[in-house]
């Protein structure tokens, strides 16, 4: 095997994406042999140490990885790397971030685009479910904003719905706070596909990080591991909408095994959407309504907080409030809201159409929700 | 020793003529159909054997050669036992062959000599308008809904004899009015709440227009649908003959009266065939349910569960209101002018209130993609239907009741034929402008959501025309007003595939 020249990052970003390689494998492979040595061992050229020949004689283990070699070259990973402009940091390496040196599960390799000495700011998580209310999105994207505002880094998985929005919120600002997005796909692998131009500003004025090398899907297992290290890297995680089952919940996990503060954003009692945050709240976590309750938990002073830009749309007409008013509650059908006003059908449906095309309230399915941020 | 004898088959949801020819000879023993008869059709040699037997009449030994012109089509069913029975006894000599001059036999014999009903009675007896049709009683009032009080019945074969013997009378039909016996349709009033989608109801019955329904389950959309039919007019005369004919050939049950007056409601199961919805079958090309719903309404419950090329079937028979069938031997174009009325749920879980989803987007986009498309493009009218509140369901005295309801829709269905002679779901989009005029403010409504492009222009019209007949069922002005115009874009809900990620 040639390649001399290549360094021992490039071993390791090969390693990183075999099947049938996890953390702790590839942590084990890394400890007791040098990149080099380790690739050498999974071709069958070196003897490989006690623990790792045990992993090896595992059924599948060894015939799989060498397939693997054959097909992830080292060489064609690192000039891929190259290509992307990727910094790949294996444990260990002196710029591997400190939060993750002495975790209970470090990742033994991070690939990583962007500014790294954001890592060296305050930094809180935000996470929440895919499927967000409207509600859940413009909480998201207004703690967001506020955090960066108030110049706390966010850190979030860049998944739809809530991960989403709270880096829309941050990129919206004009304070100091960055976006670091966690993802669990290979930093090409924009995951989802609607989220292209998000990752590029991310990666742009912020920080990706991602324990998958290039190339690599975002498989379902890899997105609990993710979470783990989003929780790692915060000071403080925020659940701004979460089902009693979730992602996000797995996040809070790591977070309370890690000793990091959960804090959660109440919602309606008896809506699924914040069945999981509400939960968290009787558990004891600290409630969340505007960035300021967050800043607080970061012992921040809220001096700094930006104004708000204004908001461009038009002001609804006195008779048209009571709608928005009763929508901003809950969203509601054309019947639900007749009933709940008591207004004529044709009446309501006229108000609605109105708010509707001022852009205070969206409709899906024939079901009607405030958008934006609310009217004050 | 021969005798002709005048009868009908059904040919999709016509009646085609035959001349039944029976030739009786000396010979060895023989019973022979010919004319290219079907099964059921060339086992009427057995029951007209055992039927004129036990009818206390002869059958010889000798050969006997039915055939039935013209011979090249085909013919089915068993309503020609009674015409090549009565041939049978001409040709021998038991009725004389002069006496059945002027007459058309139709009916199917039992072994005992009783005359049993056949269906297709009215295309039939239709398609012998210069004789008197001669029908088994139970199939009176149908033949009498077609050709009047010429009717001849019968309930035996004896009985037929008898009265061509001159030795008895005919017997009469049977008397009196008879009772509608068909329960009404169920009433409007035992829907709680649900006022957008009544008023979707009441909008579709008015203006002609194909509406769906779209709702988690449970929430009420097959009882919606099922009361839309007490909201449509009566049919009119030729509009209920043809309703009848379609029934008759089909089989299915007439009312007492004998002719379908009030609007049919259809509601195939969504693992209904492409044939049985549309028609067809080899031999007589069967109506299916969507000519059966002719003057009435075609309920698809379940929309999407329907196999796409089921649906696709829908489309030109939708536009022209016939649909036309061909095979290799025949083609015929049967009636199917109806109402659309279809329900779905918003996507694979059945949705609820915003968040309530569990569908992933990729499993949304796949249920929607089955409805999608030109099909969805029909329906003029997309109304969401929510499970009611508890409110709703609490309140004492439900809604209007049918009868109040039909009643304005029978004014605004005037106020339309009045106007251009048509429903308003079918005005021109070139006729728009002229007979839909709308209000200032209306038109910027509308020029508001073209320009956010939140409606298309094939949407635009359907808005239009809907609007046109919200504004017959509120008075007889003939501008369409602002009201009109978001009334009728309420009736069309969005059907989301990424709800969860508007733009906010």
């Amino acid at each position: 095997m040639s390649g001399g020249e290549l360094p021992g990052e490039a071993y390791v970003a090969a390693l990183a994406g075999f099947r049938n390689m996890n953390v702790h494998r590839l942590g084990a492979l890394l400890r007791r042999h040098t990149p080099r040595e380790a690739w050498a061992v999974v071709l069958g050229e070196a003897r490989p140490h006690g623990l790792i020949a045990k992993v090896l004689a595992d059924r599948d283990v060894a015939p799989t990885w060498k397939r693997c070699a054959a097909e992830r070259p080292p060489e064609a990973v690192w000039q891929r790397c190259c290509e992307l402009g990727l910094l790949v940091l294996p444990y260990g390496h002196p710029r591997y971030p400190g939060g993750l040196l002495d975790d209970r599960q470090p990742p033994p390799v991070l690939f990583v685009l962007g500014d790294l000495g954001l890592l060296a700011g305050r930094r809180a998580a935000m996470v929440g479910t895919r499927n967000a209310t409207a509600d859940g999105r413009e909480a998201a994207r207004s703690i967001g904003h506020g955090l960066a505002a108030a110049g706390v880094h966010v850190v979030s998985g860049l998944a739809r719905g809530i991960d989403g929005w709270a880096h829309r919120g941050v990129l919206a600002a004009e304070g100091e706070g960055r976006p670091i997005g966690v993802v669990a796909s290979g930093l090409d692998v924009v995951y989802p596909r609607e989220h292209r131009d998000l990752w590029k500003a991310v990666a742009n004025c912020g920080l990706l990080l991602s324990e998958a090398p290039p190339g690599i899907a975002p498989e379902p297992h890899r997105f609990p591991l993710r979470n783990r290290i989003i929780a790692a890297l915060s000071e403080v995680v925020v659940v701004v909408e979460s089902r009693e089952s979730g992602g996000s919940l797995i996040t809070t996990a790591e977070a309370i095994e890690r000793d990091i503060p959960v804090m959660a954003v109440p919602g309606p009692v008896g809506r699924r959407s914040a069945a999981g945050t509400n939960h968290l709240l009787c558990d004891g976590a600290a409630p969340v309504t505007s960035a300021a309750d967050v800043l607080t938990a970061l012992s921040f002073q809220h001096s700094r907080s930006a104004v708000l830009p204004a908001d461009l749309r038009a002001r609804p007409r006195a008779g048209d409030l009571a709608v928005y008013r009763e929508l901003a509650t809950e969203p509601r059908t054309i019947d639900g809201m007749a009933l709940a006003i008591g207004a004529e059908l044709v009446e309501v449906a006229m108000a609605l159409a109105r708010l509707e095309s001022a852009g205070w309230v969206s409709q899906a399915d024939g079901w009607f929700e405030c958008v934006g941020s609310p009217l004050r | 020793m021969l005798a002709a004898v005048r009868s009908a088959t059904v040919f999709g949801v016509e009646g085609r003529p035959v001349t039944v020819e029976v030739h009786v000879s000396t010979g060895l023993p023989a019973f022979q159909i010919v004319g290219l008869p079907d099964e059921a059709c060339r086992e009427s040699r057995d029951r007209v054997r055992a039927a004129v037997l036990s009818s206390g009449l002869v059958w010889p030994s000798c050969r006997v050669t039915v055939n039935l012109a013209p011979s090249s089509q085909r013919k089915g069913g068993s309503g020609l036992d009674l015409p090549i029975a009565i041939g049978f006894l001409a040709a021998h000599g038991q009725v004389p062959v002069a006496q059945i001059e002027g007459l058309g036999f139709v009916g199917e014999l039992g072994l005992d000599g009783s005359m049993r009903p056949v269906s297709g009675v009215a295309p039939m007896v239709a398609a012998m308008r210069d004789v008197r049709p001669v029908v088994p009683t139970a199939s009176f009032r149908e033949a009498q809904g077609v050709v009047g009080d010429e009717v001849r019945v019968a309930a035996t074969l004896r009985e037929v004899v008898d009265a061509l013997n001159a030795e008895g009378p005919w017997p009469r039909p049977p008397e009196g009015e008879f009772v509608d016996d068909e329960p009404p349709p169920p009433d409007l009033a035992d829907v709680r709440g649900q006022s957008t989608a009544r008023r979707g109801l009441e909008v579709a019955a008015a203006g002609g227009h194909h509406l769906l329904l779209v709702g988690p389950p449970g929430s009420g959309k097959t009882m919606l649908a099922q009361r839309m039919s007490g909201l449509l007019p009566a049919l009119d005369a030729e509009t209920a003959l043809q309703a009848t004919m379609v029934h008759s050939a089909a089989g299915v049950r007439l009312p007492a009266g004998g002719l379908v007056r009030r609007a049919p409601f259809r509601a195939p199961h969504h693992s209904s065939s492409m044939v049985s919805l549309v028609g067809g079958g080899s031999t007589s090309l069967r109506p299916g349910e969507i000519s059966l719903s002719h003057g009435g309404i075609l309920f698809l419950d379940e929309l999407g569960e329907f196999a796409p090329v089921v649906l696709d079937g829908l489309r030109q028979p939708l536009e022209e209101g016939v649909i036309r069938l061909a095979r290799a031997r025949a083609s015929a174009a049967l009636p199917a002018r109806f109402l659309l009325v279809a329900a779905t749920n918003p996507c694979p879980c059945g949705g609820g209130p915003p968040g309530a989803c569990e569908c992933d987007e990729s499993a949304r986009l796949r249920y929607l993609r089955r409805l999608s498309g030109p099909l969805l493009d029909r329906f003029d009218l997309r109304v969401g239907v929510h499970r009611p509140g508890v409110d709703d369901l609490l309140a004492t005295g439900g809604g209007e009741p049918t009868a109040v309801v039909a009643q304005r829709v029978g004014l605004a269905r005037q106020r339309a034929i009045d106007r251009i002679g048509m429903m308003n779901a079918h005005i021109p989009p070139s006729r728009l402008d002229e007979l839909a005029p709308l209000h200032p403010t209306a038109r910027q409504v509308l020029r508001e959501q073209l320009e956010a492009d939140k409606l298309t222009g094939r949407g635009y019209h359907r808005i239009r025309r809907t609007a046109r007949t919200l504004a017959d069922l509120d008075g007889d002005g003939e501008l369409v007003l602002e009201e009109h115009v978001v009334m009728a874009m309420s009736m069309r809900v969005r059907l989301s595939v990424s709800s969860r990620e508007r733009a906010a």
